[in-house]
């Protein structure tokens, strides 16, 4: 659906999108990852058409942007940085304007305003100048805007910056929705959206592609093997020593927590995957250490995000 | 198209914008009128339509200012530059809705000679040949002011060098009269102006072998032509700058000279400055 072929953004000596290439397909949710001045923003800007791109090609729905782009932008709905919003029009105004500029038939314009505005729930606030909206509602009237036209392909660029968290978990479930008859490609710099939206997630860093992968993969194959987190009442020398009868334990550490009154809570890691909790537990028992908290310690995106990313700035 | 023509006449007149531009030129058309048509008792309405051109230097800045540089710092330009819409069609609308404002006027302005005729003879001919010529001078300003607002996201700095602009193209007969005749010097000057436009090449194109090669053109073309018959350059620099002076064509009409190339000359710097300004947002696609 989306082919984006080594695409490259040249400003004078600095290259903000390096040799970048990944395809999308229909019906998926690319998140798209990086930190600030990653070259997010700019990709899109290039996916969509709005600027060029030095080289490279991207194809929407078999249509060249450079190309074809009044074909290709046909496909496209784009939700940029800051929503692309008139202030001094009304929010129904605006949306109509956007339907004429889409060339949504004359017939179907009215009834494809109320259709976005009824889906973003912004049809109470049809008659309001925008500049008097919030931020959020504004973000709103944005994705209306993109979704106008039923395009294949959706750009949304950081959708929830500048929502608040009853907004954010809405947004997400609207994405989430629209992902089951669209293609979208959804940049962000929240590890946790990603990873509760997407199918899979494209890392970039100084504009270049670091993995594409479904998040599950990407903690599997990079985030190593998990560990266990334990809380007992014995502390670290006495606690060592158990452990040390336990062969396969990589390595081990106190957590800088405060589970509470005499208690203590360590780190364990394994050097193999077997069933290890319950050899824990049973170590535990015959010690006289009581437990009184077990659990798994999952390696998240972020983790394996801040490594990687991280490894590319003391790289450089 | 049309989506884009809308927008804007619909942004000119539900802010005041469009309402002051049109009832300021009117007023102005209303004053000289009133001064020449009325206390001096002269039969021709073109005077004043003639002074009111000088006008154009505050009112088409007010009109042009926010055509591009608006949509650009608001961001906007990213819904209408993603749109399935070329950006050819993007600015003839825009540009289109600027004339309609101006045409507005236009169109009352055509009242006065008539009502004037009621009051002894007026000559039709020269009185709508002059409106002809101001309404497409006035679109040649448009142009260049819409070109300018395509070149920056202030508004401020869009009007202050559309005024500069028109000010500088209102100066130029005046400052023709001033320059010198001597061949010698013609030639300096124009060696001058060859090289400023390398320079302005360069910093257009960043491209070190465009620019080498133009200013050997245009050096060449000026020393060789020197070398054939240095009498031709004699005045040439008047001649040069005589053909930049849009307004000095518009003070034949009044005296009922109506010249069918200075039409085609207002035409041909419409489409000059509207092609200029699609080629300056291509441009900007490039660099950001």
């Amino acid at each position: 659906m989306i082919k984006v072929e080594n695409l490259v953004k040249q400003y004078g000596d600095f290259r903000a999108v390096d040799d970048l290439s990944f395809e999308v397909e229909k019906g998926e949710i690319l998140g798209f990852l990086g930190p600030n001045g990653a070259g997010k923003s700019t990709t899109m800007n290039m996916i969509t058409g709005y600027n060029s791109a030095t080289e490279g090609n991207v194809t929407i729905n078999g249509f060249n942007v450079y190309d074809e782009p009044e074909k290709a932008k046909r496909c496209i709905g784009y939700l940029p940085e800051i929503p692309p919003v008139y202030p001094d029009m009304r929010v129904k105004e605006y949306l109509f304007f956007c339907s004429q500029l889409k060339e949504v038939p004359r017939k179907e314009r009215k009834a494809e305003v109320d259709r976005v505005m009824d889906l973003l729930h912004v049809t109470h606030m049809q008659n309001k100048l925008i500049k008097h909206l919030s931020k959020g509602y504004r973000q709103r009237v944005g994705l209306a805007q993109a979704l106008i036209g039923n395009p294949e392909v959706l750009i949304l660029d950081e959708p929830t910056v500048g929502l608040d968290p009853m907004q954010i978990t809405w947004m997400r479930e609207l994405i989430r929705s629209l992902g089951r008859e669209h293609t979208i490609i959804l940049s962000s710099h929240i590890l946790f959206e990603v990873n509760a939206v997407c199918d899979r997630v494209l890392i970039i860093n100084h504009g270049k592609k670091i993995v594409i992968d479904t998040p599950e993969n990407i903690i599997r194959t990079l985030g190593g093997t998990s560990g266990i987190r334990i809380v007992v009442d014995a502390d670290r020398e006495k606690f060592g020593r158990s452990i040390s009868k336990l062969g396969n334990v990589s390595q081990w550490d106190e957590l800088e927590e405060n589970p509470g009154e005499g208690l203590h809570a360590y780190s364990v890691y394994f050097s193999d995957e077997a069933e290890n909790r319950a050899r824990l537990f049973r170590l535990c028992a015959a010690d006289s250490l009581t437990l009184y908290e077990m659990n798994a310690i999952q390696k998240t995106l972020e983790d394996v995000f801040i490594e990687m990313t991280g490894k590319e700035d003391s790289a450089c | 198209m049309l989506a884009i023509y809308k927008k804007e006449l619909r942004a000119y007149f539900t802010s005041l914008i469009g309402y002051l531009f049109v009832a300021f030129l009117l007023v102005f058309v209303g004053v000289f009128q009133y001064r020449h048509n009325l206390v001096n008792g002269y039969a021709n309405f073109a005077y004043a339509v003639n002074s009111t051109t000088t006008f154009f230097l505050l009112l088409v800045p007010m009109l042009t200012m926010r055509i591009l540089a608006e949509e650009k710092k608001q961001r906007t330009d990213q819904l209408i530059f993603t749109s399935p819409v070329s950006i050819e069609r993007i600015i003839l609308g825009k540009y289109f809705a600027l004339i309609t404002v101006f045409a507005i006027a236009v169109v009352i302005i055509c009242i006065y000679p008539p009502v004037l005729h009621n009051y002894g003879a007026t000559n039709y001919a020269i009185a709508y040949t002059t409106i002809a010529a101001f309404f497409l001078l006035g679109c040649t300003y448009m142009a260049i002011g819409m070109f300018i607002s395509a070149l920056t996201e202030s508004q401020v700095f869009a009007a202050v060098l559309t005024f500069m602009v028109i000010l500088f193209t209102l100066m130029l007969d005046m400052l023709v009269e001033m320059l010198p005749t001597g061949h010698m010097l013609a030639l300096v000057v124009l060696l001058i102006i060859a090289f400023v436009i390398a320079v302005i090449t360069y910093v257009m194109m960043k491209n070190k072998i465009v620019t080498v090669v133009t200013a050997l053109v245009l050096v060449g073309g000026l020393v060789g032509a020197y070398c054939y018959d240095s009498l031709m350059f004699d005045g040439s620099l008047a001649k040069v700058f005589g053909w930049l002076s849009i307004n000095s064509r518009f003070q034949l009409f009044k005296y009922g000279i109506c010249n069918i190339s200075s039409y085609i000359y207002y035409l041909s710097l419409c489409v000059l400055f509207v092609f200029l300004t699609i080629q300056a947002i291509k441009k900007r696609r490039w660099e950001a």
